[in-house]
C-alpha cells in the first residue's frame, strides 16, 4: 500500500468519470450524424466500469472496456438528403438525448464527489504531517 | 565509592511524564539508590531510545520509497523517538546536577 | 509513549480512520461500477473490547466488509450522501486524533523542559 493513497483510488474516480463524460459529449455531439442506409448507423460508447481489488475496498475503479450501441440505428424518411437511398431514407443513430443528458449529470456528479475526496484527505495529510509542531 | 542520591526528585514524578514508562522507570531515581543501579537505569534507558530510533529510522526510510502505508505511523514514531532523547538527556543532567551538587557540599 | 495506553489507543484510531477514508474513497470511485457494493470499515468494537481489557490495542487498522444495503438496478448500493457524511465525519475524527495525540507530546515536552 502506498503513502497517501486516498489520491491514488479517488484519481481513479475521476478518471474513470472523465472517459464516461467524453463517452457521452462524443454521443450528444453525434446525434445527428447521418449515415446511409447501407452502412452502420453511428453507435453510441458506453464505458463500463469496473472495481480494482474489489476485496480489499482499497483499489479504485478502471475503465474494464467500452461497449457500443445498436448498429442498426432508425430510419428517417428525408428524400431531400444527399445521403438519401432510393426510398428516401437515411440512417440516424440510436441514440436518446435524454438518456444522454442524464448520464452527463451522473458522470459530472460523481467526478465532483471524487473531487472533495481529494480535497477532504488533502487536509487530512496535511495535518498529520503537523503533528508535534503545535 | 557509593552514596545515597535521595535528594534528587524522580524527574517523571515531579513533572508527571509517568506515561513514559517504558523509557526510563523514575520511581527508581527518586528512591535512595546506589551509583551502580542508577547507571543500569540509564544505561536501560539508552538501549530503549536505540530501539524507538531504529523503529523511526525504518519507517523513515519506508516513507522514502513510498511504501509507507500512513504517514501518521511516521509522524507518531518520530515524536516518541524525539521525546525519548529528551528524556534521557534530561535525565542524564538531573544526575550530573546532582553530583556535582554533592561534590560542592563542604565535608 | 511505549507502554502507555492513550497513544495507543489513539494510534489505533488513527489506523482505523486512515483506512476508512481510503474505503470511502474506494465507494466514492465506484459510485457508478455495475454490481458494487459498498465498503464498511470497523476498527471501533476491537478497539472498544481491547481498552475494556485493558490489552494494547492493534494498530493495523479494522476490518473491510461489504455493506448489505439495497442495491439500485444496476446493482450498485453506494449511497454518495452516506459516504460525504462518513467521509467528513472521518476527516474530521483524524484530526481530532492528531490534535489529542500532539497534546500528548507537548505536555511532555513542556515537563521535559521545565525542570
Amino acid at each position: 500500500m502506498a503513502i497517501f493513497d486516498t489520491f491514488g483510488i479517488s484519481g481513479s474516480g475521476l478518471m474513470t468519470h472523465r472517459k464516461w463524460l467524453d463517452a457521452v459529449s462524443d454521443n450528444i455531439a453525434n446525434v445527428n450524424t447521418v449515415r446511409r442506409t447501407d452502412e452502420d448507423a453511428f453507435q453510441q460508447r458506453m464505458v463500463i466500469a469496473e472495481a480494482v481489488e474489489y476485496g480489499t475496498g482499497q483499489g479504485g475503479v478502471r475503465v474494464a472496456r467500452a461497449e457500443f450501441g445498436d448498429p442498426e440505428g432508425r430510419l428517417v424518411y428525408q428524400p431531400d438528403h444527399a445521403l438519401a437511398d432510393d426510398e428516401g431514407y437515411v440512417k440516424y443513430p440510436d441514440i436518446d438525448l435524454g438518456d444522454q443528458m442524464t448520464q452527463m449529470i451522473m458522470a459530472q456528479r460523481g467526478y465532483q464527489a471524487n473531487l472533495s475526496v481529494v480535497e477532504r484527505a488533502t487536509a487530512a495529510y496535511q495535518a498529520a504531517l503537523q503533528l508535534g509542531k503545535g | 565509592m557509593t552514596f545515597p542520591i535521595s535528594g534528587i526528585p524522580g524527574i517523571g514524578a515531579s513533572s508527571g511524564i509517568g506515561g513514559m514508562a517504558g523509557i526510563a522507570p523514575t520511581p527508581a531515581v527518586a528512591d535512595a539508590v546506589n551509583g551502580d543501579a542508577f547507571s543500569s537505569v540509564l544505561a536501560s534507558s539508552f538501549d530503549q531510545l536505540q530501539a524507538t530510533q531504529a523503529k523511526t529510522d525504518g519507517l523513515a526510510a519506508k516513507a522514502a520509497t513510498g511504501e509507507l502505508k500512513d504517514v501518521h505511523d511516521y509522524m507518531i514514531a518520530r515524536n516518541e523517538s524525539s521525546l525519548a532523547v529528551e528524556m534521557v538527556v534530561g535525565i542524564k543532567n538531573k544526575a550530573v546536577e546532582a553530583f556535582n551538587e554533592i561534590m560542592r557540599m563542604p565535608v | 509513549m511505549i507502554g502507555e495506553i492513550t497513544p495507543a489507543a489513539l494510534h489505533a484510531s488513527l489506523s482505523g480512520l486512515a483506512q476508512r477514508q481510503r474505503v470511502t474513497a474506494d465507494n466514492i470511485a465506484n459510485i457508478n461500477t455495475p454490481g458494487f457494493l459498498a465498503g464498511r470499515v470497523d476498527f471501533e468494537g476491537s478497539l472498544r473490547g481491547a481498552l475494556r481489557n485493558g490489552e494494547t490495542p492493534s494498530i493495523n487498522g479494522g476490518t473491510v466488509a461489504r455493506s448489505l444495503e439495497p442495491t439500485n438496478t444496476n446493482g450498485n448500493n453506494v449511497n454518495l450522501d452516506a459516504e460525504t457524511l462518513i467521509a467528513t465525519e472521518t476527516g474530521l475524527r483524524y484530526q481530532l486524533a492528531l490534535n489529542a495525540l500532539d497534546g500528548k507530546y507537548n505536555s511532555i515536552r513542556t515537563a521535559l523542559r521545565t525542570q
